[in-house]
C-alpha cells in the first residue's frame, strides 16, 4: 500500500517525508541518483566548504548488541570532501536529473564572508533548501560546526549573512552539545531562518581499545571525541525536537527531525512531535537507501488504519502530551500480573524486582514461579521490562494511594507490549 | 534437525512466533545484497522482502508483499518445503543456520488472519472477460486469483464440497489446520472469485466451458490412487492412502478402531497417513517402503516427524503378497537385494504408492485450448510448484486477451 504521503516544508512541495540527512549518504551526484530512484522525497547535500576535507582512517565505530546489527555509531567524518566548485557541478547535474526531488544543501562557513560566498554559489547551483550546519562535532577548525552552534551570537550572525545572500529558505542545523536547544534556535529565528533541524551528532568516545590505550577508531595510536549517531540517540533527538516544538518564540518555524530514524515508527514519533520533515543516515549506512521502502509502507498502512488522509494532519499532535514531571498524576499505581501458562520461570522478574526496586516479587523455588506481592508492588514495571516472553506480565488493576475506589476516573494506559 | 510432533490430530494453529521472536529471528537475517532466498521460490516469493519489513517493524508491509505474490501465503508457509527451497539458499547457512523463513512467513500472515487484513484489491484491466477453473485446488486458486486482480470475473468448478483441494482433503490437519486454509481461500473471496461446489465437470461440459468463457484453466490434480498388482490385492481393509487421507476428518472416531496398520510408500502422503494413524489412535503402525531411508521421496523434516513420533520406518522391502480371507490379516515383504523375507500382522493397509490423474481428465493434458497446471501437469509436486503453474497459466491467459 502506498498512501499520498506528500507535505510542504518550507514551502517546497515534498513527495514524502523522508531527506538524506548531510552525511556520507550523500556526497556526490551518482551516490544520491540512487536514493532518488530508491524512493527519498530529498536530500539535504553534504555540507559544502569552500575547500574539501582531509580525513582520518578508519574513522567510525559502533556499539551494538547483536552481530549484525548496531545501535549506536561513531563517526569521524568532517565536511564535503569536494571543494565548493567540484559541488556546485555536482549539484547541478542532480537538478537537472531529478527535478521533482527536493535539493536541500548544507553549507558551512568559518567566517560571514565565506558563508556568503557558499550560499550564493549554491543557490546559483540550483538548491530548493539551504541548511546551515553549525553543529558537526569533529571539526578541525574551531571556528566551524558544533562550536559555532553553542553561541547564539555567531548563529545569528552566520544565519544573517546567508539570508541576504539568497532567495531561498533557510534551516538551521543544531547541535545536541548543549543544555537548552532553544536558545542557538531563536538566535536563527532572529537572523531569519525559517526552520531548525535537529539533531546533529551527540560528542561520544564510544569504546577503547584496550591494546592501544585510546579510543576506536584508532588512528595511527590516537583517538578523539567525535559525533555519535544511530538508533541509541533517537531518545535524545526527540526530547530536543520537543523543546523545540513547545517554544513558544520558535511557533512560527517549522522542524526538520533527524537522529536515530530506522523504522516507520520512529518517523511517525517525529512527526507527531512536530517535524514535517524527517532525516536519515546512520540507518542508510547501515542497511542502505532500501531501507525507505518500508519507512513510506509502514507509514501508509499506520495512516490506513488511523484513517488519516493527509501526512500534515498528524504533524505535532503528540506535543501537548509531553508535560513537565510536576504536572504527572501521581495519584495511583498499576499493579502488574504475570500469566502463569506463559511464565517459563526464568526468574529474572524476582532478581530485578529483589535488586532494582521494592522486593515485591517472592520466589516459589519449588515451582519456579514468581508472586507478585501487591501489598509491597509499587507499580514501577520493571519486572515487566525484563520479562523475555511477551505480554506475561500485564498491567492489571489501578490502585489509588488514598486507598479509595475512584470508579469514575480513567486511566490512559499503554495499549501494546511487545 | 529438531521438529516437535503435535499431540492433537486438529489443533486450532500450528504454533507461531510471536513478535519478540520474529523480530529476533529477522535481526538474523543478513539482508543480503540480491539475496539468494529468493531464487529459491518456484512461486518467486522474495522473503528477502518481507524479512527486511518485519526487521524494520513493518508487519503490514511483510503480510502485503507475500499475500501479493501467493494467494496461498498462509498454507505455504507452514507446508512448504523449506529446507529445500528458500532456506536451502540463505546465505546464514554459512554462518550457522539459515533464517526460520516459514515461520516468519507464518508470522506476518498469522497476522494478516488475526488482523483481519485486507491487502488485495481488484484493477479492471479485464473487466468484462470470464475465466472457469476446474479444481479448486492450488494450482487452480493461484489462476483464479491472478486473473481476479486484473478484473478478470473468475469462476472455479470442483468436484469436492469445499474448496483447496489437497490443501483440505490431503495435507492432515496437524500440518495445515483448516482455520489457514479457510483464510486463504478467504483472499479469493474477498477479490470475488465464485465456486461451484459439488461440481464434477466432464469432458462435455469442458466443451460447453470453452464457448462460455474467455478461458478455462484446468488443474484437477492427481486424485486417482495407483495400485499394487500383487496377489491378495482385492482383500478387504487395503486403502489407498488419499481416501483414508481425505475421509480422516470425518472418520476420525472409526479411525481408532484400524487397529496394526501398515502402511506402503516412502513419501510425505505415507508419512502423513503414518503420521494420522498414530494421531487418531492404532495400535501399531509400520511404514514400509523400497527405497532407502535417505532416498524415501519425503522431505528429511516429515520423516523426522513420523520417526520422533515412535513409528517404525523399514526401508529396502518390497511388499510382495497380501494373506488373508476376504480380509486382509498380513502382508509380506522381501528385502529389495539380499532375498530375506518379512511378514507384517495387519488388519488395514494404507498404500501410498502413487496418485495420478483421473482417466476422463487424462486426455484433457493435451486438449487445445485450455490451459493446464499443477499435479495434473507435473506429476505431483509441492502446493508452491502448482501456485507457480497457475500463475504462470494466469500470465499467458491474459497475453491471449491481448490479442
Amino acid at each position: 500500500m502506498k498512501k499520498d504521503l506528500s507535505i510542504d516544508f518550507l514551502g517546497v512541495h515534498c513527495e514524502n517525508p523522508f531527506f538524506l540527512s548531510s552525511s556520507p549518504v550523500c556526497n556526490n551526484a551518482e551516490q544520491i541518483s540512487k536514493a532518488f530512484d530508491a524512493g527519498w522525497a530529498g536530500i539535504f547535500y553534504k555540507t559544502v566548504g569552500i575547500e574539501g576535507m582531509n580525513e582520518c582512517s578508519p574513522r567510525f565505530d559502533i556499539i551494538s548488541n547483536e552481530p549484525s546489527s548496531w545501535t549506536g555509531f561513531k563517526n569521524m567524518e568532517q565536511i564535503s570532501e569536494l571543494p565548493l566548485e567540484k559541488n556546485v557541478i555536482e549539484i547541478k547535474k542532480l537538478k537537472e536529473s531529478y527535478p521533482t526531488k527536493v535539493i536541500g544543501v548544507s553549507i558551512m562557513g568559518s567566517n560571514e564572508e565565506e558563508w556568503r560566498t557558499l550560499a550564493k554559489a549554491v543557490t546559483e547551483a540550483g538548491a530548493d533548501i539551504i541548511e546551515l550546519n553549525f553543529s558537526c562535532p569533529q571539526m578541525t577548525s574551531h571556528d566551524m560546526g558544533a562550536d559555532v552552534g553553542q553561541s547564539p551570537e555567531l548563529v545569528e550572525k552566520y544565519t544573517r549573512a546567508v539570508v541576504e545572500s539568497t532567495h531561498l529558505p533557510v534551516v538551521a542545523k543544531m547541535t545536541p552539545n548543549i543544555t537548552k536547544m532553544s536558545v542557538p534556535a531563536i538566535a536563527a529565528a532572529k537572523g531569519g531562518a525559517k526552520s531548525v533541524s535537529a539533531i546533529n551528532t551527540i560528542k561520544s568516545l564510544t569504546n577503547l581499545d584496550l591494546d592501544n590505550l585510546t579510543g576506536k577508531p584508532v588512528v595511527n595510536g590516537k583517538s578523539s571525541v567525535s559525533g555519535y549517531s544511530g538508533n541509541a540517540a533517537k531518545p535524545i533527538a526527540l526530547r530536543f525536537i520537543t523543546e523545540l516544538a513547545q517554544c513558544e518564540e520558535l511557533k512560527d518555524l517549522e522542524l526538520s527531525g533527524m537522529g536515530g530514524i530506522e523504522t516507520w515508527q520512529d518517523a511517525i514519533e517525529f512527526i507527531l512531535l512536530g517535524c514535517r520533515n524527517l532525516q536519515v543516515t546512520t540507518s542508510v549506512m547501515q542497511y542502505g537507501y532500501r531501507i525507505v521502502d518500508d519507512l513510506i509502507s509502514g507509514l501508509s498502512h499506520y495512516m490506513d488504519e488511523r484513517g488519516v488522509d493527509r501526512l500534515e494532519e498528524l504533524v505535532g499532535i503528540a506535543v501537548d502530551n509531553i508535560v513537565p514531571s510536576e504536572d504527572l498524576d501521581r495519584s495511583f499505581m498499576i499493579i502488574p500480573t504475570v500469566d502463569m501458562d506463559k511464565c517459563l520461570g526464568c526468574g529474572r522478574c524476582y532478581i530485578s524486582c529483589y535488586d532494582g526496586s521494592h522486593q515485591a516479587i517472592e520466589w516459589d523455588s519449588q515451582n519456579r514461579k514468581p508472586i507478585i506481592l501487591e501489598d509491597k508492588c509499587v507499580g514501577c514495571h520493571l519486572c515487566l521490562n525484563v520479562c523475555p516472553v511477551s505480554n506475561c506480565i500485564t498491567p492489571e488493576k489501578v490502585v489509588y494511594k488514598d486507598g479509595k475506589d475512584h470508579t469514575d476516573k480513567e486511566v490512559v494506559q499503554q495499549l501494546v507490549y511487545q | 534437525m529438531v521438529v516437535n510432533p503435535t499431540v492433537e490430530y486438529e489443533p486450532e494453529q500450528v504454533e507461531a512466533f510471536d513478535f519478540r521472536m520474529a523480530m529476533e529471528e529477522a535481526s538474523r537475517c543478513l539482508l543480503c545484497e540480491d539475496a539468494p532466498c529468493k531464487y529459491g521460490c518456484p512461486s518467486g516469493t522474495a522473503p528477502d522482502q518481507f524479512i527486511r519489513s518485519i526487521r524494520f517493524k513493518n508487519v503490514n508491509g511483510a503480510a502485503e508483499i507475500i499475500r501479493e505474490n501467493n494467494i496461498l501465503g498462509a498454507s505455504c508457509a507452514l507446508i512448504c518445503p523449506h529446507e529445500k527451497l528458500c532456506e536451502a539458499a540463505c546465505s546464514r547457512c554459512g554462518i550457522d543456520s539459515p533464517i526460520q523463513i516459514g515461520k516468519l512467513q507464518q508470522f506476518a500472515t498469522e497476522y494478516e488472519r488475526k488482523m483481519d487484513k485486507t491487502y488485495l484489491s481488484q484493477t479492471d484491466t479485464y473487466s468484462g472477460k470470464s475465466v472457469a477453473c476446474i479444481g479448486a485446488g492450488p494450482a487452480s486458486l493461484a489462476c483464479a486469483a491472478e486473473l481476479s486482480k486484473q478484473g478478470v470475473d473468475v469462476t472455479i468448478f470442483d468436484e469436492h464440497s469445499q474448496p483447496g483441494g489437497m490443501l483440505r482433503y490431503e495435507i492432515p490437519p496437524y500440518r495445515l489446520p483448516e482455520t489457514v486454509v479457510d483464510h486463504d481461500i478467504s483472499q479469493l473471496e474477498k477479490l470475488g472469485v465464485k465456486f461451484e461446489l459439488n461440481h464434477k465437470v466432464t469432458s462435455e461440459e469442458l466443451e460447453q466451458m470453452k464457448e462460455k468463457y474467455d478461458g478455462v484453466f484446468v488443474g484437477v490434480g492427481t486424485w486417482e490412487a495407483k495400485t499394487l498388482n500383487i496377489p491378495g490385492s482385492n482383500l478387504d481393509g487395503i486403502f489407498p492412502a488419499i481416501d483414508f487421507l481425505s475421509k480422516a476428518r470425518e472418520n476420525k472416531e472409526s479411525y481408532s478402531s484400524l487397529g496394526n496398520v501398515v502402511i506402503i510408500g516412502g513419501g510425505d502422503v505415507a508419512m502423513d497417513s503414518a503420521a494420522t494413524c498414530k494421531l487418531l489412535g492404532a495400535d501399531s503402525i509400520y511404514d514400509v517402503f523400497v527405497e532407502s531411508l535417505e532416498h524415501a521421496p519425503a522431505t528429511q523434516k516429515e520423516k523426522m516427524y513420523d520417526f520422533q513420533m515412535g513409528i517404525p520406518l523399514i526401508s529396502e522391502f518390497m511388499p510382495v503378497a497380501f494373506i488373508g480371507d476376504e480380509k486382509v490379516e498380513r502382508v509380506r515383504f522381501e528385502h529389495v537385494t539380499n532375498g530375506s523375507t518379512m511378514e507384517l500382522e495387519a488388519d488395514t493397509v494404507i498404500l501410498a504408492v502413487g496418485q495420478t490423474t483421473r482417466d476422463e481428465a487424462e486426455a484433457w493434458k493435451q486438449a487445445a485450448g485450455i490451459f493446464t497446471g499443477g499435479d495434473m501437469v507435473n506429476g505431483g509436486d509441492t502446493v508452491v510448484q502448482a501456485v507457480a503453474e497457475g500463475k504462470e497459466a494466469a500470465a499467458k491467459m491474459m497475453n491471449t486477451f491481448n490479442e
